[in-house]
């Protein structure tokens, strides 16, 4: 049996670089690998999947998987080891947005950014989860970095916890409340909405916030919409994040820098029509199963999810179009498409230990 | 039937009929964040502001933990207890802060004005002005 372990930056119970990790270690162990996964920050609600990354043998595996979305030191660390890597680049999002709200964050993602061409050059086989993140990597000295797509597991998305309560039609935003992630226009253009057009509406906004006073930030322009319609209900696990989708008349989007956006898919899976902006890896992934905002006014946004609501020829139309571009994304496909790279990385891996092994021995 | 294509025309010819007709006051634009913030250097001002250190710890020190009330109370009691050590900490940071951005200016001062090279007393004597 091969050990193939996965490294990350930071892991924790929702955000997608875990949920991928999770994903992977299932397909791991199918496709006949061990090995286990570690982290350089490990959320106490995530301790059950994943280790600290000082327990990571120091010798003996195959393969390392290092997932890469933030700086971390000890990561860094892991890139002089001798065993062949597999980078997966998740996008590092640009530091700027958090230079206000969160320093730390900010470092991390600024030293981030810098030190990736570090990552690309030390991978064996090096892969985007999206054309736009393989781009970046590719930028950053990966010349040959490939697109190796998301991970969706609809299985993932059957168990149903308990739906937001409330009355009248439901827009989720799905996303961790941070500045990129611009909740700020999504409640403007709800409460735009919800005024022009007398709509009994609510907003439900499923996500941590990436510190406590941004989150309250937030809170602060949520209270200011009438009538208590906007509820931030924080991260929730997924049977109940499953239900929201279930109940949501339109998911909403206005984020400004996408490295993948998981959420199209999982709208795309409940039948729900996606408003969102075109930002960062979304039209590729969203493709023509979106209601693209590019007008940047929010009268507009709101006249879409006006007729996002309303249309029902519309919604039909979004929901087969979803389910089309949700069959790009089939798990058996990706799952091939990763099990190719994660083999290419153990034969390119197997091929240099044997050059090295030679040209000692012609010493 | 409306396509989504047509829908997103539909939407922004509808938004324009409303605002003609007195609809939508005060909704505006959506836009990006500053440019200068997120992509580019950040500006003279936002630098000065940043270069004073000054940390609310309410607002930094927290849990994450499960009924993690007990552990962020007892962290903040430990940066109360240590206030004497952070504050001098803060301080030193500043005012390195505050002397790297005022030789920066001078710097670009002597820049934009073509004064080339360093100066005898580095840099503290007012840049040379070319009379028009």
């Amino acid at each position: 049996m091969t050990t193939v372990h996965q490294v990350l930056s930071s892991a924790g119970p929702y955000d997608a670089v875990s949920v991928q990790a999770r994903l992977w270690r299932q397909l791991l162990t199918a496709q006949g690998h061990g090995g286990a996964d570690y982290a350089a920050s490990v959320d106490p609600r995530a301790r059950g999947d994943f280790q600290p990354l000082q327990r990571l043998p120091a010798e003996g595996a195959d393969l390392l998987i290092i997932r890469y979305s933030a700086h971390s030191a000890a990561l860094m660390r892991v890139l002089e080891r001798p065993e062949p890597k597999l980078v997966v680049y998740h996008n590092v999002t640009p530091p700027g947005y958090f230079w206000n709200h969160h320093v730390g964050v900010a470092l991390a993602c600024a030293v981030g950014r810098a030190q990736l061409p570090r990552f690309a050059r030390a991978a064996t086989v090096a892969a985007g989860d999206s054309e736009f993140n393989a781009a970046e990597l590719r930028a950053a000295g990966a010349a040959d970095a490939r697109v190796l797509p998301i991970l969706f597991d609809p299985q993932r998305l059957e168990p149903r916890g308990t739906p937001p309560a409330g009355e009248g039609p439901m827009v989720l935003v799905v996303s961790r409340l941070a500045p990129n992630k611009r909740h700020d226009l999504a409640i403007a253009a709800f409460a735009a909405w919800r005024a022009e057009h007398g709509v009994d509406a609510r907003l439900v906004c499923v996500g941590e916030p990436v510190s406590p006073s941004y989150g309250e930030l937030i809170a602060g322009l949520a209270a200011s919409v009438d009538g208590g319609a906007v509820t931030l209900a924080g991260g929730v696990d997924q049977p109940d994040l499953n239900a929201a989708y279930a109940a949501a008349d339109v998911v909403f989007s206005m984020s400004e820098h996408e490295g993948f956006s998981v959420p199209l898919l999982e709208a795309f899976h409940f039948g729900v029509p996606v408003v969102a902006r075109p930002a960062g890896a979304m039209p590729e992934v969203g493709g023509d199963a979106v209601l693209w905002d590019r007008a940047d006014d929010l009268a507009v946004t709101a006249e879409l999810l006006q007729r996002a609501v309303c249309d029902p020829q519309l919604r039909q139309s979004l929901a087969e179009r979803g389910r089309a571009r949700l069959a790009e994304y089939e798990h058996a496909r990706t799952a091939e498409r990763i099990a190719g790279a994660v083999e290419d990385a153990l034969s390119q891996g197997a091929s240099s230990r044997l050059g090295r092994v030679r040209s000692e021995d012609l010493r | 039937m409306s396509t989504p294509e047509e829908a997103e025309q539909q939407a922004a010819r509808d938004a324009e009929r409303r605002r003609s007709a007195g609809g939508y006051g005060g909704v505006g634009r959506s836009g990006k964040l500053d440019e200068s913030i997120v992509h580019g250097a950040p500006s003279r001002e936002l630098l000065a502001e940043w270069a004073v250190i000054e940390i609310d710890r309410d607002e930094v020190i927290y849990s994450t933990r499960r009924g993690g009330a007990p552990i962020t109370f007892f962290k903040r009691l430990l940066a109360r207890l240590l206030r004497q050590y952070f504050i001098e900490l803060e301080a030193r940071q500043t005012r390195f802060n505050i002397a790297v951005l005022e030789r920066l200016e001078q710097v670009e001062q002597q820049a934009a004005h073509g004064a080339g090279g360093a100066q005898p007393d580095g840099g503290r004597q007012a840049p040379h002005r070319e009379s028009p």
